[in-house]
């Protein structure tokens, strides 16, 4: 067939798995995002997307065009692998892209009529959130780690329950 | 949603603001730099520039002559505000979730002002946080607690007003409630004192004793007259109430709709009223009983012995103090278990519904292992729960008991010392039962006023809400040609995603327009807007010229023939369901419209014909029958614009070629658009539209596109091969 469809081609590509290496150059913008030169094609504004948020944040992480299609452009097996400052560069964009504050403290949970305010020290720092009890605002990833969305839809997340202390878990447990 | 919050002088004086120039937004951002939270900055936009600010400390400033675009850009658990300055995009601020729809307008707003217009961009969407006490607002515009304080009772009153006389009826049985209630007591009293202690003899007795009967007698009758009339007054509230919200459910644009989460709109119907009504009949009809009987209960108690008196009062904070602790532990344990309960039902339904699944994976073992833990789960924690009941209930109502065996002990004291009749301390026992009775139940209190503050705050939230009313005069009926521009129309259903930009194009009378193109890039929302279900944000939609919001909704839908992929019938008959888009239509019309969409014969073979009931529990139609209902639906009304949202999408070979038979003879003339995935049934089109990127990629008749060698081409060639 002389004229390929892009549709079979497209079908083709996305079975394709690249692999980003050290030869494959990341640049900072001087906007806050990062260009790549990969096998000498420049690649502007590309995305970084964690493959494994939850179970594997620095591992597999996808890089794609910015485009409506966002086509992979290869993926990062380890972050942790690569030279120091390119991670540093990808850590930022990563940071721009994630906001999942991952809770540490609970100070205060008070319910006030359907409503759970909460008062927690995050990884981010300090802050106050708000759930409503009667939605699905916590789901549980395993048996002791959550994730609450809040009525903003902001999302926290609880890496190991069983690591707070006994008086929190009991504030927390109404929620469980 | 608030655009511009209230910014410290101190920091507007940093930014002098030239002759012409004015402040329109002010908006904070809440994560900085390394990703951690921030409070106390800014993002302020002034007709000409943008201030981000630290703090009392300028960071940056840009000027907005420079810059090209904004945009707004959701990101996971947050999103950034981006700039194009000089052809390079430029983060400017980062922020949480909270503030993702505000950015949405800020960028829209300087959007605005690049172009060089001056319109402020404004929000309706509710914030949903209280801005001044930081309580979530239930859905409403205003927070329940902050705004209307005060005005509840006002609220209250507006509700009960029209219904004035029932209001009274029961207000006068609880005042008889009370006065029965309190007078028992009193005549107890006179019957120990009088006859049993003293020497009343047979006949004095049995006159208190006729008494007492009479007024245990008349509390049975008044009470249930009190409780008839309650409810009734309840039922009819919230009847009432059930129908204005519906009413205006209908009368409200999707958008608002669409707005809320559907369960939300519901439960103002169901659960709301219900909850109005639960607090006429549970509380309201005891409210004053209560209130008066318990004054009163507290004055008799004083006066019959004040020292006694003053040292029940004294029990009373701790009495509360454990019945609330009581009732947060009891309310703490049940969730708990209710919560369990939930696992164990959702893993049950999740492994039957998925049990083709778990058998051809032959996950059986795992799962079951699975499911006993959770249901011993529950078992342990119902086995805790029970045992906690059995031992704190009883100390509970035998501390409570303790507040009668104080009054026992220091009121037989009085009585030996000859300071107290022993008919006046039965009747001071019997005011100390019934004081404690009713402070359980007054504890409640708070409760049920909040519940019904919120059903009332989002019933009034409903029926506030200001519809656009349209000048009937200005609104035209018009005959519909079926000449159909979009003039730069713009529309999207959430502020931060627009779904079609600038879409321009001209239909001419009598034309099928096939529309392609990938799920999600706009086809069904081009469709909404033609169906006048919801109206462009920016541009216009012109019907013959007209602008489709100067249309007489009625006589427009009335010209409207619409075939989705996915017919809804209602619950009722065949007949029912044809009938629908013209309630008047005769047997002729009926049969005729359902022997053009090729309908009559299936109709025929069911048990009763046109009355065969269909719907949720009636006759199973399959999907190509139902569409067939859906096209004769459409055709009863010889509608001048047709709609086909995937008509035959989800059909077989035959059903298909049937039922493209029947769309074909309904077309012919009329004006079409017609989605489709799959190309072949586009080829009666006479031009393709293909949608992509939130715009008309190309436009042409098959022919033209194919020779284009684009969009189109490719989607053709992938799918005939």
């Amino acid at each position: 067939m002389a004229e390929i469809n892009t549709y079979e081609k497209e079908a083709e590509e996305m079975t394709r798995m690249t692999v980003i290496t050290d030869k494959d150059k990341f640049e900072r913008t001087n906007g806050g995002f990062v260009n790549l030169t990969k096998d000498g094609i420049l690649f502007e504004r590309v995305k970084v997307v964690r493959l494994f948020p939850f179970t594997d944040a620095d591992k597999y992480i996808s890089i794609r065009e910015n485009s409506a299609k966002a086509k992979e452009i290869g993926i990062i097996e380890d972050l942790g692998a690569l030279d120091e400052n390119t991670q540093e560069i990808l850590r930022e964009q990563l940071r721009l892209n994630y906001f999942t504050p991952v809770i540490e403290k609970i100070y205060n949970i008070k319910d006030e009529y359907g409503y759970a305010y909460f008062h927690v020290l995050t990884d981010k720092g300090e802050c106050k959130f708000a759930i409503n009890m009667a939605s699905n605002a916590v789901t549980k990833l395993s048996d002791s780690r959550l994730i609450i969305m809040d009525l903003d839809e902001n999302r926290f997340e609880i890496r190991d329950v069983n690591a707070l202390t006994q008086k929190e878990r009991r504030k927390l447990d109404l929620f469980l | 949603m608030i655009l511009k919050y209230d910014i410290s002088p101190k920091i507007l004086e940093k930014i002098p603001l030239s002759n012409d120039e004015r402040l329109y937004y002010a908006i904070p951002y809440d994560i900085d730099g390394d990703g951690a939270w921030i409070k106390g900055a800014y993002l302020l936009v002034t007709t000409k520039n943008i201030h981000i600010f630290d703090g009392e400390i300028i960071k940056e400033t840009i000027e907005i002559k420079d810059l090209s675009h904004a945009k707004a850009e959701a990101k996971v658990g947050g999103g950034i505000l981006v700039v194009t300055k000089d052809g390079e995009d430029k983060v400017l601020v980062h922020y949480s979730a909270r503030h993702l729809s505000r950015y949405a307008y800020i960028a829209r707003g300087i959007n605005i002002l690049i172009s060089g217009r001056f319109e402020e961009a404004e929000s309706n969407e509710y914030e949903k946080m209280c801005p001044k006490c930081g309580r979530a607002i239930p859905g409403t515009k205003y927070c329940p607690k902050c705004s209307k304080e005060g005005g509840f009772l006002k609220e209250f009153i507006g509700l009960a007003k029209p219904y004035k006389k029932d209001f009274f009826g029961v207000f006068v049985l609880m005042v008889l409630v009370a006065i029965t209630t309190l007078l028992n007591p009193e005549i107890q009293k006179h019957l120990i004192n009088d006859v049993l202690k003293g020497n009343g003899g047979f006949k004095k007795a049995m006159v208190f004793l006729a008494i007492m009967f009479s007024l245990s007698v008349a509390i049975v009758i008044i009470n249930y007259l009190k409780s008839n009339a309650s409810t009734k007054l309840g039922a009819k509230i919230s009847a009432d109430l059930r129908m204005k919200l519906f009413k205006k459910y209908q009368a409200l644009p999707l958008s608002f709709i669409n707005d809320r989460r559907p369960g939300e709109l519901l439960n103002r119907i169901t659960q709301d009223t219900t909850a109005i009504r639960e607090f006429l009949e549970d509380v309201f009809c005891n409210l004053f009983a209560v209130l008066f009987i318990f004054i009163w209960d507290i004055i008799f108690m004083m006066v019959l012995n004040f020292k006694l008196a003053i040292l029940t009062f004294i029990t009373v904070p701790l009495v509360v103090v454990l019945i609330v602790a009581f009732r947060k532990a009891v309310y703490r344990i049940f969730h708990l278990q209710f919560r369990k309960n939930d696992d164990v039902s959702s893993d049950l339904q999740d492994v039957i519904s998925g049990m083709r699944v778990v058998k051809t994976y032959g996950r059986e073992e795992e799962e079951a292992n699975r499911f006993k833990r959770l249901s011993g789960e529950f078992a342990r924690t119902q086995r805790r729960n029970e045992t906690f009941w059995a031992i704190f209930y009883p100390m509970i109502s035998f501390l409570m008991g303790m507040g009668a065996v104080i009054v026992v002990y220091f009121g037989g004291l009085d009585v030996f010392a000859g300071k107290m009749s022993a008919g006046e301390l039965y009747q001071f026992i019997a005011y100390t039962t019934l004081l404690f009775q009713y402070i359980n139940w007054m504890s409640w209190l708070p409760r049920e006023l909040t519940v019904l503050t919120s059903s009332i705050e989002r019933i009034n939230d409903i029926l506030n809400q200001e519809i656009e009313e349209k000048d009937p005069d200005t609104m035209k009926d018009i005959e519909i040609e079926g000449e159909i521009t979009f003039n730069h129309a713009t529309f999207g259903y959430k502020s931060y995603e627009p779904v079609l930009e600038n879409i321009n194009v001209v239909v001419n009378k009598g034309e099928m327009i096939g529309i392609v193109g990938a799920s999600g890039t706009g086809k069904s929302t081009l469709i909404n807007l033609l169906m006048g279900l919801y109206q462009v944000d920016d541009g216009r939609l012109l019907i013959d010229n007209t602008d489709i919001k100067d249309i007489n909704s009625k006589s427009f839908h009335s010209q409207l023939g619409v075939v989705l992929q996915e017919t809804f019938l209602f619950s009722g008959t065949i007949l029912d369901n044809i009938r629908f888009s013209k309630p008047d239509a005769t047997y002729e019309e009926i049969v005729k419209a359902a022997k053009t969409a090729n309908a009559h014969d299936f109709i025929c073979n069911t048990p009763d014909g046109y009355n065969t009931y269909v719907g949720e529990k009636g006759y199973t139609l399959s999907g190509g029958e139902r569409q067939r209902i859906a096209i004769a639906r459409a055709i009863l009304t010889n509608p001048r614009l047709l709609i086909l949202d995937e008509a035959t999408a989800s059909l077989d070979t035959e059903n298909e070629f049937m039922i493209q038979k029947a769309l074909e003879r309904l077309t012919e003339g009329k004006t079409t658009f017609a989605i489709a995935h799959r190309l072949s049934t586009l080829r009666k089109a006479d031009r393709i539209m293909v949608i992509d990127g939130h715009n008309i990629a190309e436009i042409g008749t098959h022919e033209e596109l194919l020779a284009k060698k684009g969009m189109y081409y490719n989607l053709y060639k992938a799918q005939i091969g």
